[in-house]
């Protein structure tokens, strides 16, 4: 199995949010955006609906009938239910996507520790049927926080994705402006949100889609400081 | 006349603070904030709205309920817009409709002269014979027919769609569908109140003793309603799904329960000339009144058959018209309340009399009225009344359009005075006057139930069935008001221009049933889809066909509901496209896209300048030194666990128990048909781990076939779809291993260290890769996969590393070429839905001794019936400078005999080489066959073995 | 637009699923004689009436089975694959 060496990652969108004017800073080896030259208005949108590209930063999985069992094993804290979203003590959480699968999102705001010994400690012989997911490579990840967020993805999304029917670490699998999606009910730095996992290659087009959409709500991309992801 | 604006307390809609200016026609008129474009247009004098579809008769304001074509205007650039549900803005610009010259003067009125000339059915008899007729008749009779004109270069509009949710729907905000939405909404449970109007309250805002404005009042406080205005329900679809129009969004709301509450509408009277302009429903006078403030007319007669009638007579009293008469159709009306208001007011009751007769060109101007001795019968009494409004106030038929959506078949109330629904589907309630409950009292009464009904139904506990008032219909609805006239043109419908003696001539045809009676007459196929029609439709066929109503049948009504706009359905389209992690690159290389399934891809290099030079270029530098290509949009899929071989073997043709770890071997897949569905490579990573490519366009279908057939095999092993996960890089050409190994981080690529088809993992400029070494191009090459957020950074790499050599990246055109050069087919290209291995020359690829493997028996099958055609390579001679294009076909003694799949001209053997399929018996090479190309050339081609170039494979060996 | 009960994500629009064809048994590979393999491959029951359907959710692309009426339109029941072809572990199917 290769083992990924620490190579600087940048975000699939790395040119378009730079020509947003993205201040760029490193959190690990992903080269993130910090924010778009307005804090302030940035951190305001964050409350009322904000897009945070998170592509560059760490995520993994693990997929098999051993996968789950392998994982809490390791210590993972997940519980029975699938379609929801585990939270782990270094701020990582852990979507249980199917009983034989977990779909890993490292911490929005530190070092992904527990991804990092998961994948230390993987080898073929000793976790047959756990088989390790190219995550961080085969999905874009964003964030979509504020209030506005469940009206906006209500234009594309039909999964209801109100506080009522997707609560607090929520995990629905669904299609999003026709591109299957994994949706996760969550919160960085105290900003509920929806973080949305899709096809890494359709990145660019989901980018559009969202800023779209996000149109009629004032909504626009933030940095990772705006929701407290950066110091 | 000139228009007459009332004052307060009339008009509850509108801003005299806020008036507006508009045009109509060449005409400038001025209104109200919260006028509606009809209301405006009648409040400043406008009777004639539009002209009718068939006569041009002139038309003028019938309901205000989007119930017919009257009122169908252009609103800017919109054409048909229905004008009351146009709100009044500042400039805006309505014209009427289908007319030639003016409105008032329209030269296709003509037209009505030949009426008897133009029975149903006419243009299927007059146009259709001979052949090819009606490609001429019908741009001319849709000059005459039509309804608006769309501007083609009106201004583009942004329709989007939205997904809505709640627990219960109502459709209706008028006293039922309120009290429903009160009633259901009570326990918290999350409600959506749908209406078209402005506001909420339907009828209890217009109708006389109808403002109560007890539950308006406490909606304020019922915070769980979501309450939607100017919301059209188009539709009511499976499972309670409702497309709900909303200016410029389509609303698709999915409901626990629906309550249908949308009332029903007011009928026509049929009597000769009754489409004439000033004759409308009493209820568009009570709203024109109540509403907007218009007063209608000035000199009015009400011809009613309910107390109803009576209100709108004091209505048009108090607001300052005069009364001339109020007629009732029944011989010995009931006293109600408003009757005998009426009658101490001192207007002159007539019972037992209807309207007979309008006069008047472009607008009534008397109305001839006549005693009623039966059912639709008069005698010889007449009397003529100078006015200039009718309203008419005789029968209401429930609105059941939604219901009819999901299946429902409406039937005869029982009464033999309207329609009632039949069976209501599944999960759907119906209240207040669609329900037969037609009095204020009564529908409040029924909303509260059923939208009680519908709070128990979405708690879940046992729903008990609610109690409801009884159908008060025979109060308000006369059960024949229909008038026959010696002369005729009493119309039934209006938006056909259909006349009793039209539908009595359909029937004479000998149709039966309602539907085929529409069908062969049009009844009901106008923008009104038979509101006013269908009732008086089928009283006709009953009494002409002796059967009861029940047996005549009732059409049914088809989202949507009313008349959509294409821009909601067109909405915010999403079209996906996906990028390699190598996009950015390409496009500075100028590189010239095109789709490959979802994916761009670089065509070729270099601007679309000189697109045949540049794939010449490209294809000559691998051939001939080292080219890159990206190939991340092949598909790639993990296949994982103790059964991977097993299954490998199972759902591919060739063998893979016994690959070697370390080597890669080419895959073909089969359907259940042995016809060829895709092919890549399988490359074993581990004994229990096989890393397989598929083509751009197959993996998805290749993924989802193998989860599902391992739903059913239950094989001990996993499939993952990492497509996107891995970028990939064929690095092709006699020069790639001396870029290579540059970059290589301690890879062993000598001849003997990495041979064809073996498989390696290892760090290329740092990033940790496999490679593989397959030929495609028929070169020596090397397809490095590493993972795509470090994809650019690879292709960066090797450009580097070639500098010295000359690298130049390639594109689809280049690689389409160098393949065909090497015989190599593309699934999809060289194969099509029929093609089986076979055929397609692939028996190497098939492990004949496998017992099992998808597609194996019927291939099986099939070699024993003998095969028909064979995918052949051919060349043409060594001048022949035209190349055949896929699909041109290949031609024997006259006959079609196959067709060519791949062609192109090849400079490395210059001359003409291609794919095609021949017939079986002709496929030796040597045999010549004929190619018919553009403008029916004929060139002779030959075939030949495959490969064309290298046949024994040294260059790609090497 | 219908509902169909995903076991595996629970109530979905009918248009995130593809419709896989009836459940058909295939014959034993060996001992299966042309004629049945011929029905199996080419033939299609076309039943008016209760029928069990692959069913696939095409954005977790998780099969299942579903039993539908093909009168009626209605969908009876669905349940995982592992109900009908028995339990040995394949991704996803342990609901």
């Amino acid at each position: 199995m290769i083992k990924l060496v620490p190579l600087p990652r940048r975000s699939p969108l790395h040119r378009r949010l730079d020509g947003l004017g993205a201040e760029w800073s490193f959190q690990g080896d992903a080269e993130v955006a910090r924010h778009f030259g307005d804090p302030e208005g940035e951190r305001t949108a964050a409350g009322r609906l904000a897009l945070v590209d998170l592509s560059a930063l760490p995520r993994g999985g693990y997929k098999g009938p051993a996968a789950i069992g392998w994982l809490a094993g390791l210590g993972a804290l997940i519980g029975p239910e699938h379609n929801r979203a585990y939270p782990q003590a270094d701020g990582s959480l852990i979507a249980k996507l199917a009983p034989t699968e977990a779909f890993i999102l490292g911490p929005a705001d530190g070092p992904a520790d527990l991804l990092a010994a998961w994948e230390g400690a993987w080898n073929a012989e000793a976790a047959d049927g756990a088989w390790p997911m190219p995550r961080r490579d085969s999905h874009c990840w964003f964030f979509l926080a504020g209030e506005a967020a469940p009206a906006m993805f209500a234009k594309l999304c039909a999964v209801d994705l109100r506080e009522r029917a997707f609560p607090l670490h929520a995990v629905a699998q669904t299609s999003v402006a026709r591109t299957n999606a994994i949706l996760v009910s969550g919160e960085i730095g105290g900003h509920r949100g929806a973080h949305l996992l899709a096809d890494s290659a359709s990145a660019d087009y989901l980018f559009g889609v969202f800023l779209d959409a996000m149109d009629e709500f004032d909504g626009r991309p933030a940095g990772l400081a705006a929701i407290g992801a950066l110091g | 006349m000139s228009g007459t604006r009332l004052a307060a307390p009339f008009g509850s809609l509108i801003d005299r603070t806020r008036p507006l200016h508009f045009r109509f026609g060449a005409r400038t008129l001025s209104g109200f904030a919260g006028d509606s474009a009809a209301s405006a247009l009648v409040g400043a004098g406008i009777s004639v709205l539009s002209r009718s579809f068939k006569y041009h008769r002139p038309r003028g304001l019938f309901s205000m309920t989007a119930a017919d074509a009257n009122s169908l205007i252009a609103a800017g650039a919109e054409p048909n817009a229905f004008a009351e549900h146009v709100p009044l803005t500042e400039g805006a610009s309505f014209r009427g409709q289908n007319y030639a010259g003016s409105l008032e003067r329209d030269r296709f009125a003509l037209m009505g002269l030949f009426g008897r000339f133009l029975p149903p059915g006419f243009y299927y008899r007059a146009f259709y014979r001979p052949a090819g007729a009606w490609k001429f008749w019908e741009p001319k009779i849709r000059a005459f027919a039509g309804l608006g004109t769309v501007d083609t270069n009106g201004p583009h509009g942004y329709f989007d769609k939205a997904y809505g949710w709640c627990e219960v729907a109502v459709v209706g905000a008028g006293p039922a569908g309120l009290a429903a939405a009160l009633a259901a909404a009570e326990d918290g449970a999350e409600v959506i109140l749908i209406d078209r109007n402005p506001v909420i309250g339907g009828s209890m805002r217009q109708r006389r003793g109808g403002v109560g404005a007890e539950p308006l009042e406490r909606n304020g406080k019922a915070g769980t309603i979501h309450v939607m205005t100017g919301a059209h329900c188009l539709g009511l679809y499976d499972d309670n799904w409702l497309a709900v129009g909303q200016g410029k969004r389509l609303h698709k709301i999915r409901a626990g329960r629906v309550v249908v509450a949308t009332g029903a509408e007011e009928q026509p009277l049929v009597f000769r000339n009754n489409d004439r302009p000033g004759i409308m429903t009493a209820d568009t006078v009570s709203r024109l009144i109540r509403l907007y403030g218009v007063l209608p007319g000035r000199r009015a007669v009400v011809v009613t058959a309910n107390d109803q009638g009576y209100g709108v007579a004091l209505d048009l009293v108090e607001a300052g018209a005069v009364v001339a008469a109020i007629a009732d159709l029944r011989l010995a009306p009931d006293d109600g309340p408003f009757r005998r208001e009426a009658r101490a007011a001192g207007i002159e009751l007539l019972d037992g009399w209807t309207a007979y007769e309008g006069h008047g060109r472009a607008r009534l101007g008397v109305v001839t009225l006549a005693g009623v001795t039966g059912r639709g019968r008069v005698d010889d009494s007449r009397r003529r009344v100078d006015c200039d409004l009718l309203a008419v106030s005789v029968a209401q038929v429930p609105r059941l359009h939604l219901l009819c959506h999901r299946g429902m078949r409406p039937v005869h109330d029982g009464s033999g005075h309207s329609f009632a629904s039949g069976e209501l589907p599944e999960g759907v309630g119906l209240a207040g006057a669609a329900a037969g409950r037609y009095s204020l009292d009564a529908a409040t009464r029924d909303g509260l139930a059923v939208g009680a009904a519908a709070r128990q139904a979405v708690a879940g506990g046992a729903a008990p069935e609610p109690e409801r008032p009884a159908p008060d219909g025979a109060l308000f609805n006369h059960p024949w008001p229909i008038f026959p006239h010696p002369r005729g043109k009493e119309f039934v419908d209006l938006d056909e221009d259909l006349t009793i003696a039209d539908i009595r001539n359909t029937i004479a045809e000998g149709w039966r049933h309602a539907e085929l009676v529409k069908r062969f007459s049009t009844v009901g196929m106008g923008p009104s889809q038979g509101r006013h029609s269908a009732l008086a439709t089928q009283r006709l066929i009953a009494e002409a066909t002796g059967q009861t109503l029940d047996a005549v049948g009732a059409t049914t009504w088809r989202p949507p509901a009313l008349p959509e706009k294409f821009g909601l359905l067109a909405g915010r389209g999403f079209e996906p496209v996906r990028r390699t992690a190598m996009h950015d690159r390409h496009v500075e290389a100028g590189a010239v896209l095109m789709p490959a399934g979802l994916w761009l891809r670089p065509a070729h290099y270099g601007g679309s300048g000189d697109a045949a030079g540049a794939i010449a270029r490209e294809a000559a530098n691998v051939r001939g030194n080292v080219g890159l290509i990206d190939v991340s949009t092949l598909g790639k899929l993990e296949i994982r666990g103790a059964d991977a071989a097993a299954f490998l073997e199972r759902v591919y043709t060739f063998a893979y128990a016994k690959q070697p770890v370390g080597k890669s071997r080419y895959v073909l897949m089969t359907d259940r048909l042995g016809i060829i569905v895709d092919d890549g490579v399988a490359c074993r990573m581990a004994d229990n781990h096989f890393y397989v490519t598929a083509t751009t366009g197959g993996v998805d279908g290749v993924y989802r076939e193998m989860l599902r057939l391992n739903a059913e095999w239950r094989m001990r092993v996993d499939i993952a779809n990492v497509t996107a996960a891995w970028a990939a890089i064929n690095l092709a050409g006699p020069n790639s291993r001396r870029v290579l190994e540059r970059v290589a981080d301690g890879l062993d690529l000598s001849p003997a260290g990495f041979p064809y088809l073996a498989v390696r993992e290892g760090h290329v400029a740092g990033i940790p890769c496999r490679l593989l070494r397959v030929g495609f191009v028929g070169e020596l090459g090397y397809e490095i996969h590493c993972p795509s957020g470090l994809g650019e950074t690879l292709w960066d790499a090797l450009v580097e590393a070639g500098r010295e050599e000359g690298i130049a990246p390639f594109g689809v055109e280049a690689q389409r070429l160098l393949r065909l050069e090497k015989g190599h087919i593309i699934v999809g290209q060289d194969t099509d839905g029929t093609t089986n291995p076979l055929e397609a020359d692939m028996a190497w690829a098939i492990a004949r001794k496998k017992d099992f493997f998808v597609g194996k028996h019927a291939i099986g099958l099939r070699s024993r019936a003998g095969l028909t055609r064979k995918l052949v390579g051919f060349r043409l001679p060594a001048g022949e400078s035209r190349v055949p294009k896929e699909c041109h076909l290949v031609i024997r003694d006259g006959q079609v005999a196959g067709r060519v799949t791949s062609a192109a001209r090849s400079a490395s053997l210059g001359h003409v080489i291609g794919l095609a399929y021949v017939p079986a018996e002709h496929a030796a090479p040597g045999v010549p066959f004929d190619i018919r190309v553009d403008q029916g050339a004929m060139l002779r081609a030959e075939v030949v073995p495959l490969p064309f170039y290298d046949p024994d494979n040294e260059r790609q060996d090497s | 637009m219908k509902l169909m009960h995903c076991p595996l994500n629970g109530p979905r629009n009918i248009s995130e699923f593809q419709y896989g064809g009836v459940v058909k048994t295939m014959p034993d590979p060996v001992a299966g004689s042309d004629d049945a393999w011929r029905d199996y491959i080419v033939y299609e029951p076309n039943v008016a009436g209760p029928v069990l359907e692959w069913w696939c959710h095409l954005p977790t692309s998780y099969w299942f089975i579903a039993e539908r009426d093909t009168v009626s339109d209605r969908i009876i029941r669905t349940m995982p694959a592992a109900e009908m072809f028995g339990a040995t572990p394949a991704a996803g199917d342990e609901t």
